[in-house]
């Protein structure tokens, strides 16, 4: 079965930069928001790499990423995912960040799937990440899939495979450390990926300049869109305040502390 | 599409560039300009392919100062307008400042120390104030006034924006080259570090930087010019601080400061727009001190009551490290041979008098595209000699060579002695480089523990601490210079932080699991009988470490623990560290 | 007032899940409210809460008894059409999260997941930026499909009321669900009900003083730990990503396991870190964890700096042998 795979998939900030949320006229924002590097979301990443390896073993099925965010961020990340694995991107140039109103990226994702020539519903699987590490809702995925009119969807999926009979056989995480088994008869479906199962490929630079060269004219004339800044009236955005007085308990022998920490437990 | 990974084969491009800095930077800006009425030669019908390997994971992770005076800079962008760049500010007040010794740590020689005296004697009259003398001129050879302050990496991000949206040129991060690629003597490409991918080029451009693989494998492949010389560095350590509220040093301030936490060791700061200033050091080669450490340095050199006034009450918000090759001129490689040429620090481009890489690097990109662009004008090849007629001959007709040869012996003095250093520094720079101090015969380096510290520990002391460091897989620069009196840092957990917190607060120091150490000991034996471990002691990340797990005294390499800084690499007296190609090290975007 | 739907799934067993009591109570705060319960056994288990109620829906059937998008979305839709209810009150289970976005969507409204407190006049409070940030946010749009991150309310007692009225709904699905896949019952090591999480990192397989590893013995004592405590197991990152370098690790970790910025934020009462670094990136996933502890080496690990309210320095390989006699 030939498979016309979607991801979608923002930026994030590169997860060890140190965030702080500040005011800006069209709402909240993170300081030095332009300078922070980003990287692809780390869960839609995932959702990729997974396409990658269902594109592989399913002959004929393509790959295209949906992605909306400031054109130059984009344009700056793409120069790492392009060297992953090959896809088409369909790039977006608006605003990214985390305070963005998730009803209108996801109308902007929706149209831009449908606009894209030769989709052809019943072969979609529209895959992305469980949630963004930015906003971190998880809502956009089940609203894409709405607006496409897909209506068999899977959340936190850790693994996707294919049956002899063209069934796909998916296993999402549920509470309890536990994964539920689905089987859905055919595509369209929408997947909204956790970690799955994938490593990171390695970078390849072949890939990357052949994915390049149609990137960039999709980078150049990417479509402007404009997110709906009044859906969401935000009264405070603040770092939490976490510092304890931490007692440090040294040179007493492990017995004691056992003791201790069995009473604590009990407590 | 398809979508199998493409196989291995060789990449074929026109023109392939090591490293992404200034000198690329203005490679690239300057050729993309004039590439598009030009036939590609490599696949004719397109313009000329050109691809630029990074070895970062992205194009804003360098470090630098950086002031300048962007002489070039503004020759290539006239109208440039700083506010396009995050952290970029005209130069404003510029101050040369001598920072007198709070602690009486520093090793001082007697005629500095009575300099010193007659300094704080006279306080009142020369305006000394928070311990620091405000020269009253900043020379002219040092000024970067009509300059520019810049984040290097805002700078180079900024830059890659503006090459890569011309559809010319593609910059990719994360990508490092390990060596170049010689066929038939010439060179014809570079091979990749991930996976030995071969990409063939007619030009190979290397702009490297100060402790490029690429750049080293060439010197050793087709030798240095006679009598030149790479033997003179430094280690650049900075960060960048989110100055507290109610300082309000305009942004475009600039010092330049010399005589704390050593007399050999100069610093800076700079103020950046929106209360953000960077501070720095540099810890170079002549301070003989086995244990230099320029992270203990750093943080006396920002409690220095002249700059701990502006900075107490801020935050870290940036930290990193990198080498600086010093040598200048002395160090120049073979500038072009058959198919590749050299631009950029690694080309000997920066010049230690002035302290100035940054315009000097981008000027040598600026004249390599300017000669590459001819040559593709008149259809002739990137040869040797053609390449040293429109390259290597602008640059020997630029400023560049000529503040080149001024500074050139700027710094011989330092080879014999702090005193004789200024002396030469001050000589040359005032005399336009016709006077200067000799170099010895024999450089310094840096002495046995026992002989440095003569007359301020005892052997009895340094064995002491000696053990006492084994034991407990500690470095010894901290429990060295607290014996000699330097106070302890008190964390305050905003700037003052462990050497560790500083590389995830301010470094977010990365490493991918994919690629083998790129610190490699040659020969473990040798470490055996090292008695100084200068490449633990110097280690900007802490990398290299004393390891409990491997024989007494042999370091051991933590990979995601490593800046990239190359400082192991030429403070092993042994020439017993390899230090390959790899990604990582550094995710700030504001060094 | 506008007037809410307090929306709520049973269980498979066809019970109400712990968290349908706190979204009960966190709704009766704000004002009157609807009650609409989906799954097996929906209208019983309405009953059995619907006392502060004023209308009481349900939709069951074996078709709704299981958690699948297509069923529960067309559910949902159902019983807030029938309640007209401008404010959804919903359990942010896994169930819930997959199904009511898209409901949101499709009644052209809007949702919030993950919310952690909610304010009388509907402000509501959840964390952006992998747990960085808490922002304060209301919306104009209606309806608004609130999702409260199960554990972060108080809970009410369950008080029976007027029986629910049934929905009929139909609803054509592709998806079947065949099953659940649990890691065996003994060696079952995330319990998010537990009062205490056990965290263990990457020293556990490092070298110890003797110069060696002692993963073996390492495992034996995590996992006797956690059964004899009835814990739930957590980890560092550094140590599940062991697993996949071929290096001898502890086989019943999984990704699941990982807390942290790039892992789960879990809610325990207690958390007990061993031989963890104590990094940030790890730290921010004990966001809820009030009553914290740490056994480690190392006196300047990052849990001395604030992170933990007691850190013991001490070998955990010790500690822990000692505490198996204790237990
Ligand atoms: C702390 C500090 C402060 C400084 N302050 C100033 C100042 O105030 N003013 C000033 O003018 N100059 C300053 N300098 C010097 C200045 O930064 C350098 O001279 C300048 O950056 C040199 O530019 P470059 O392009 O030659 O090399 P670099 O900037 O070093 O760039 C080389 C690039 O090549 C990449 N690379 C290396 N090896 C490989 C490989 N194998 N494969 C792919 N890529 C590779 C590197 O990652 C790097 O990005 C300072 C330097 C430091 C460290
Ligand atoms: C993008 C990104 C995302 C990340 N996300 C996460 C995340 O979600 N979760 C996470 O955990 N990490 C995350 N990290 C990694 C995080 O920064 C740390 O590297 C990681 O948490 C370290 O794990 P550790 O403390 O187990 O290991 P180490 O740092 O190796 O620490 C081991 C500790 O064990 C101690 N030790 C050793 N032997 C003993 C003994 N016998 N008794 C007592 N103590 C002993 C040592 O003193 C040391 O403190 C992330 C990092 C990045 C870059
Ligand atoms: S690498 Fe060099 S400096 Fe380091 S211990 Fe070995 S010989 Fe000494
Ligand atoms: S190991 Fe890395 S951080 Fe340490 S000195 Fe060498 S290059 Fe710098």
């Amino acid at each position: 079965m030939a498979y016309q795979i979607i991801v979608c998939g923002g930026l994030a900030p590169d997860p060890l930069q140190t965030l702080e949320p500040v005011t800006t006229p069209t709402g909240p924002g993170l300081k030095n928001e332009l300078m922070l590097p980003n990287v692809f979301d780390p869960w839609a990443g995932h959702a990729l790499y997974e396409a990658a390896n269902l594109a592989k073993n399913q002959p004929g099925s393509t790959i295209k990423v949906v992605s909306l965010g400031p054109k130059a961020k984009l344009q700056q990340v793409m120069m790492t995912v392009a060297q992953k694995l090959p896809f088409e991107l369909i790039a977006l140039d608006g605003p990214g960040g985390g305070f963005t109103d998730a009803v209108s990226v996801s109308k902007a994702l929706a149209d831009a799937i449908a606009a894209i020539p030769g989709f052809d519903k019943s072969q979609a699987l529209i895959f992305g990440g469980w949630e963004s590490a930015t906003r971190g809702a998880g809502v956009v995925m089940q609203m894409v899939g709405e607006r496409l009119g897909i209506t068999e969807q899977f959340l936190a999926v850790d693994e996707l495979t294919v049956d002899p009979d063209g069934a796909l056989v998916i296993k999402e995480r549920v509470e309890g450390g536990k994964h539920q088994i689905s089987k859905c008869a055919a595509a369209p479906a929408v997947l909204a990926w956790a970690t799955g199962s994938l490593p990171e490929p390695p970078n390849h630079p072949q890939t990357g300049m052949a994915n390049m060269r149609v990137m960039m004219p999709a980078l150049q004339k990417a479509k402007p869109t404009a997110l709906d800044p009044a859906a969401i009236a935000y009264a405070q955005v603040a770092l939490p305040a976490v510092t304890r007085q931490t007692r440090i308990v040294k040179d007493v022998p492990a017995a004691d502390i056992a003791a201790e920490i069995a009473a604590w437990i009990k407590q | 599409m398809n979508t199998d990974p493409i196989e291995q084969k060789p990449l074929d491009a026109d023109i392939v560039c090591v490293g992404f800095g200034p000198a690329t930077g203005g490679f690239l800006t300057t050729l993309t300009r004039g590439l598009e009425t030009i036939d590609s030669r490599a696949m004719p019908g397109l313009p000329p392919q050109v691809l630029c390997y990074e070895r970062a994971d992205d194009i804003s992770f360098g470090v630098s100062g950086v002031v300048t005076r962007a002489r070039a800079i503004k020759a290539s962008f006239p109208d440039l307008d700083t506010t396009e760049i995050p952290m970029a500010a005209p130069v404003r007040d510029e101050k040369l400042v001598y920072l007198l010794d709070p602690h009486g740590a520093t090793r001082r020689p007697a005629l500095m120390q009575f300099a010193d005296k007659v300094i704080e004697a006279l306080s009142g009259l020369l305006r000394v104030e928070h311990q620091g003398f405000a020269v009253p001129f900043c020379p002219d050879f040092l000024h970067k006034k009509d300059g520019f302050i810049f984040s290097l990496g805002q700078f180079n991000q900024w830059v890659g924006q503006q090459v890569m949206m011309t559809g010319l040129a593609q910059i990719w991060p994360s990508t490092p080259v390990s060596e170049p690629l010689i066929e038939n003597g010439k060179v014809a490409g570079v091979v990749l570090a991930a996976d030995g991918t071969e990409v063939r080029a007619e030009l190979t451009v290397v702009g490297d930087g100060p402790i490029g693989p690429v750049g080293r494998r060439l010197d050793e492949i087709v030798g240095m010019p006679e009598g030149h010389k790479r033997d003179e560095w430094a280690v650049g350590m900075k960060m960048v601080v989110d100055l507290p509220e109610g300082v309000d040093l305009p942004e475009g301030t600039v010092f330049h400061t010399l005589g704390y936490p050593e007399p050999e060791i100069f610093g800076f700061f700079y103020v950046h727009p929106g209360r953000v200033a960077s501070v720095g050091i540099f810890v170079p080669s002549w301070l003989e001190s086995p244990v230099r450490t320029a992270y203990r340095y750093l943080q006396h050199f920002v409690q220095h009551p002249y700059i701990w006034r502006y900075l107490k009450g801020g935050r870290m918000r940036s930290w990193g490290a990198k080498s600086l090759l010093e040598s200048g001129r002395r160090g120049e490689p073979q500038l072009a041979g058959d198919g590749f040429a050299r631009i950029g620090e690694g080309s000997g481009s920066t010049n230690v008098l002035t302290g100035s890489g940054v315009d000097e690097a981008w000027l040598t990109g600026v004249q390599l595209a300017e000669g590459v662009l001819e040559l593709y004008r008149e259809g002739l090849p990137f040869t040797k000699e053609n390449l040293e007629a429109r390259y290597v001959a602008r640059r020997r007709k630029s400023w560049l060579e000529a503040e080149g040869q001024i500074a050139e012996k700027a710094r011989n003095g330092f080879q014999r002695g702090v005193l004789q250093g200024f002396l030469g520094m001050g000589l040359a720079g005032m005399t336009s480089g016709s006077l200067s101090v000799p170099r010895p015969a024999k450089d310094k380096t840096p002495g046995r523990l026992e002989d440095f510290y003569i007359g301020r520990l005892t052997r009895s002391q340094i064995d002491t601490i000696r053990l006492r460091c084994e034991l407990e897989s500690e470095p010894l620069h901290d429990a060295l210079m607290d014996a000699c009196g330097w106070p302890k840092i008190e964390y305050d957990g905003q700037i003052l932080v462990s050497h560790q917190d500083a590389l995830l607060m301010g470094g977010k120091v990365q490493a991918p699991s994919e690629f083998p150490d790129h610190v490699v000991i040659r020969n473990e034996h040798v470490c055996d009988d090292c008695g100084e471990k200068m490449c633990i002691e110097i280690c900007s990340g802490e990398a290299l470490h004393i390891a409990a797990e491997k024989p007494a005294g042999r370091p051991g390499f933590d990979r995601e623990k490593c800046v990239h800084c190359g400082a192991c690499l030429w403070n092993c007296v042994h020439e017993n560290i390899d230090f390959c190609a790899a990604p990582g090290g550094l995710h700030s975007a504001e060094n | 007032m506008e007037k809410i739907l307090v929306l709520l799934h049973t269980t498979d067993e066809g019970a109400l899940p712990k968290a349908a009591l706190e979204t009960i109570a966190a709704a009766a705060v704000i004002g009157a409210y609807d009650l609409g319960v989906i799954g097996a056994n929906a209208a019983a288990a309405a009953q059995s809460v619907s006392a502060g109620a004023a209308a009481v829906f349900a939709v069951e059937g074996e078709q709704f008894a299981q958690s699948r998008y297509a069923t529960d979305a067309a559910a949902a839709e159902a019983i807030a059409k029938a309640s007209g209810a401008a404010v959804i009150f919903a359990t942010g289970t896994m169930r819930f999260n997959r199904a009511l976005p898209g409901v949101a969507c499709r009644l052209n409204g809007a949702c919030e997941t993950h919310i952690v407190a909610i304010e009388p006049d509907l402000k509501v409070h959840r964390w952006y930026y992998r747990q960085r940030m808490e922002a304060t946010l209301s919306r104009a749009a209606r309806p608004w499909i609130l999702l409260l991150e199960p554990g972060a309310f108080e809970s009410a007692p369950a008080a029976p009321g007027a029986a629910a009225t049934p929905i009929a709904v139909t609803v054509e699905t592709r998806t079947t669900v065949t099953g659940y896949h649990a890691p065996n019952a003994d060696q079952q090591t995330i319990r998010p009900d537990a009062q205490l999480l056990l965290v263990a990192g990457a020293g556990w397989t490092k070298k110890q003083k003797d110069g060696a590893t002692h993963t073996p013995e390492a495992a034996g004592l995590i996992l006797n730990f956690v059964q004899k405590t009835q814990s739930s197991l957590g980890s560092s990152k550094s140590l599940v990503d062991l697993s996949g370098e071929g290096q001898s690790v502890l086989p019943f970790l999984s990704h699941l396991h990982q807390v942290g910025q790039t892992g789960s934020s879990p809610r325990h009462r207690k958390g007990l870190a061993t031989c963890c670094h104590g990094e940030e990136p790890h730290v921010v996933g004990w966001r809820f964890i009030n009553d914290r502890r740490a056994i480690n080496l190392d006196a300047a690990c990052g849990w001395s700096r604030g992170k933990a309210d007691v850190l013991y320095v001490a070998d955990s390989f010790e500690v822990m042998r000692e505490l198996e006699k204790l237990l």
